[in-house]
């Protein structure tokens, strides 16, 4: 863990490069490379929602420095129920982003896919995987670390969710745990670099974090941890430990937990209370009688 | 005209809205509903909405609606209020009148050719703090009002409406300029010219400041400097930019100064009396409006309405004006 206290490329790649070194992980010559970043809705870097351009220009910036200049780039990210990339591309910056950096922004949901099978528990999930993300020799998950109403949190695991090209996701809303840890299984992440920098819990606020780890579950971990929740009480996140894709027991290099534990917005007990009220009244289907 | 027949025609978010506030409001019978999606027809349908079509068209073609509420895209207003004008209904058409001037002035000459009553929805008209700096300033307390300031930052077509379990997508057709005649100034602008129109009288000049920060070809913020036959200069602000909405009006006299702020209602607070069947203070303009033009609807002759579609009409004038007018 690094902490970055000023949103310029530079300092967020200086912060990148030095969490990279702390969990030693080396860069080897690729060619082909995947960024995932998280979008969500329409709601941009400034809400701490979104994994802001910026941190992803710096990564791009980081592998060119580090692997090759030549060395192809593509951000992805699919269709979902509420969300269309052609708008969020635009909107969130990321068109721009491509323009001035040079990279592809592939829209997932668009482009050339296999089907694959995959075993979770007991069931077993279809998706399309995207050939683009098979292919590529590097594919970096570049997440957000927020609350959710059916995970409790959102980070590394969840923002896989996101590379399934199927637009209606909703539909996997009843096994959600499962379908998260399904597309881990079957589109494994080589990096995950989680852009703590603008969060969002209670409230928004510039924490400065950036986050490194090769294992979705360890960072996952540290992640709840520093946002109040406590992650074995994360459903998806127990089961992809079972599932063998990583350690929910972790060894912090750099800075500590607390130093970002104490400074996160975590949410009131009243906030709880209204996101389990909430949850329940969607469960019962009350909410199809709200506008 | 004890109770009027209402027709719905369009069942997103404003069309939900009046038709909740229809069946609480005892001098209307909504008889039917049109919408091209089936879902939004089997909310209505749990509403105990009888008569549903996915083609409004034949909704019009109903012998005893007297009137119909056109909550439809932008896009759709013109020929779809022309349609029921032509078929003998009252209007009432949610706000901006048109997507350009042109089709707003067709709109208008069809209701006094078909003699039907029109009004378009302009809630801010019909807020109880707004309604009462009209008064204040008409008091006199306030003296001879120079300077008025009006605000009004949203989240737009960025909103994302998460109260259900399945998120809903952001109309496409918000995006897309052609189809609502501009941006934040028609969508949010028209809201506050329209107010301060209705405070200080009709604008005589006007520029606008526009900007761009999600990279679209439409504003999404904009500043609007208006001059006012009376001589009070005003200021508004307009924004699609904010999770954190903000509507208010503040007025500067030679006398005094008075501020309306809308309070945010609470998500939860909302969605309890939603379900309890009551109305959450959201709703409340619209409500007043509603039973405005209903009670507009049921008096014969001519009786005072609050927002005429000529109204409605100058406000997408002096839009176009500042558009033209731009500050560089």
């Amino acid at each position: 863990m690094v902490e970055c206290k000023t949103r310029d490329v530079d300092s967020i790649k200086r912060a990148a490069r030095e969490a990279l070194k702390l969990i030693d992980h080396s860069l080897h010559k690729v060619e082909k490379i995947v960024i995932k970043p998280n979008m969500c809705y329409y709601w941009d870097w400034s809400t701490g929602q979104t994994t802001d351009p910026l941190f992803v220009a710096a990564l791009i910036s980081l592998f060119r420095e580090e692997i090759s200049p030549d060395v192809k780039i593509s951000i992805v990210e699919s269709d979902a129920s509420a969300m269309k990339c052609k708008y969020a591309f635009k909107y969130l910056g990321y068109e721009k982003l491509a323009k001035d950096c040079n990279v592809d922004l592939v829209n997932l949901s668009t482009v050339e896919a296999e089907k694959a099978a995959v075993r979770v528990a007991d069931e077993v999930f279809e998706f399309m995987i995207p050939k683009i993300i098979r292919e590529a020799d590097l594919c970096v998950n570049a997440p957000k670390m927020k609350y959710m109403s059916f995970t409790k949190i959102s980070a590394a695991l969840k923002n896989i969710y996101g590379c399934n090209p199927y637009p209606k996701k909703f539909e996997y809303h009843s096994k959600l745990d499962k379908v998260i840890v399904a597309l881990n299984k079957v589109m494994p992440f080589d990096l995950h670099v989680l852009d703590g920098l603008t969060v969002c819990g209670s409230k928004t606020l510039r924490l400065g974090l950036v986050m490194a780890s090769q294992d979705p579950v360890a960072i996952d971990a540290v992640a709840a941890k520093i946002m109040g929740v406590n992650p074995k009480s994360v459903a998806h996140l127990m089961l992809a430990e079972k599932e063998g894709l990583g350690k929910t027991s972790f060894v912090i290099k750099g800075f500590d937990v607390d130093y970002f534990r104490k400074r996160f917005p975590k949410r009131s007990l009243s906030e709880k209370v209204i996101t389990l009220g909430y949850t329940v009244a969607c469960k019962l289907g009350l909410d199809k009688r709200l506008v | 005209m004890e109770k009027i027949n209402l027709g719905v025609i369009g069942l997103g978010f404003i069309g939900k809205v009046h038709l909740r506030n229809c069946l609480n409001l005892k001098s209307v019978r909504v008889v039917a509903a049109a919408d091209s999606s089936k879902k939004a027809l089997n909310y209505a349908r749990n509403f105990g909405v009888k008569q549903l079509f996915t083609d409004y068209n034949e909704l019009l073609k109903l012998k005893d609606l007297d009137a119909v509420i056109i909550a439809l895209p932008t896009h759709l207003h013109a020929e779809c209020a022309i349609k029921a004008m032509e078929e003998g209904k009252h209007v009432f058409l949610e706000k901006p009148i048109a997507r350009n001037v042109e089709e707003g002035r067709k709109i208008v000459s069809a209701s006094k050719k078909n003699c039907v009553k029109f009004m378009v929805g302009y809630p801010s008209r019909f807020v109880p703090e707004f309604i009462n700096l009209k008064n204040q300033m008409e008091s006199g307390i306030l003296g001879d009002i120079q300077l008025a300031y009006g605000v009004n930052i949203a989240a737009g077509p960025f909103f994302h409406r998460a109260e259900s379990t399945i998120p809903r997508p952001v109309p496409e057709w918000w995006l897309n300029k052609q189809l609502t005649g501009g941006g934040v100034l028609v969508d949010l602008g028209c809201h506050m010219i329209n107010l301060l129109r209705w405070y200080f009288g009709e604008v005589t000049d006007v520029k606008a400041l526009l900007g761009y920060r999600f990279n679209f070809d439409f504003e999404d913020y904009a500043t609007c400097i208006m001059n006012f036959e009376f001589g009070t200069s005003a200021v508004v602000n307009v924004g699609w930019f904010s999770q954190n909405t903000v509507v208010g009006v503040e007025l500067f006299g030679t006398m005094s100064n008075a501020r309306a702020y809308l309070s945010p209602s609470s998500k939860v607070v909302t969605a309890i009396k939603l379900l309890m069947g009551k109305t959450p203070k959201f709703f409340i303009p619209y409500l007043n409006e509603i039973s405005h033009f209903v009670n507009y609807v049921k008096i014969d002759g001519n009786c005072e309405n609050r927002l005429s579609g000529q109204d409605a009409l100058r406000d997408l004038e002096i839009i176009a004006k500042a558009y033209k007018n731009q500050i560089e």
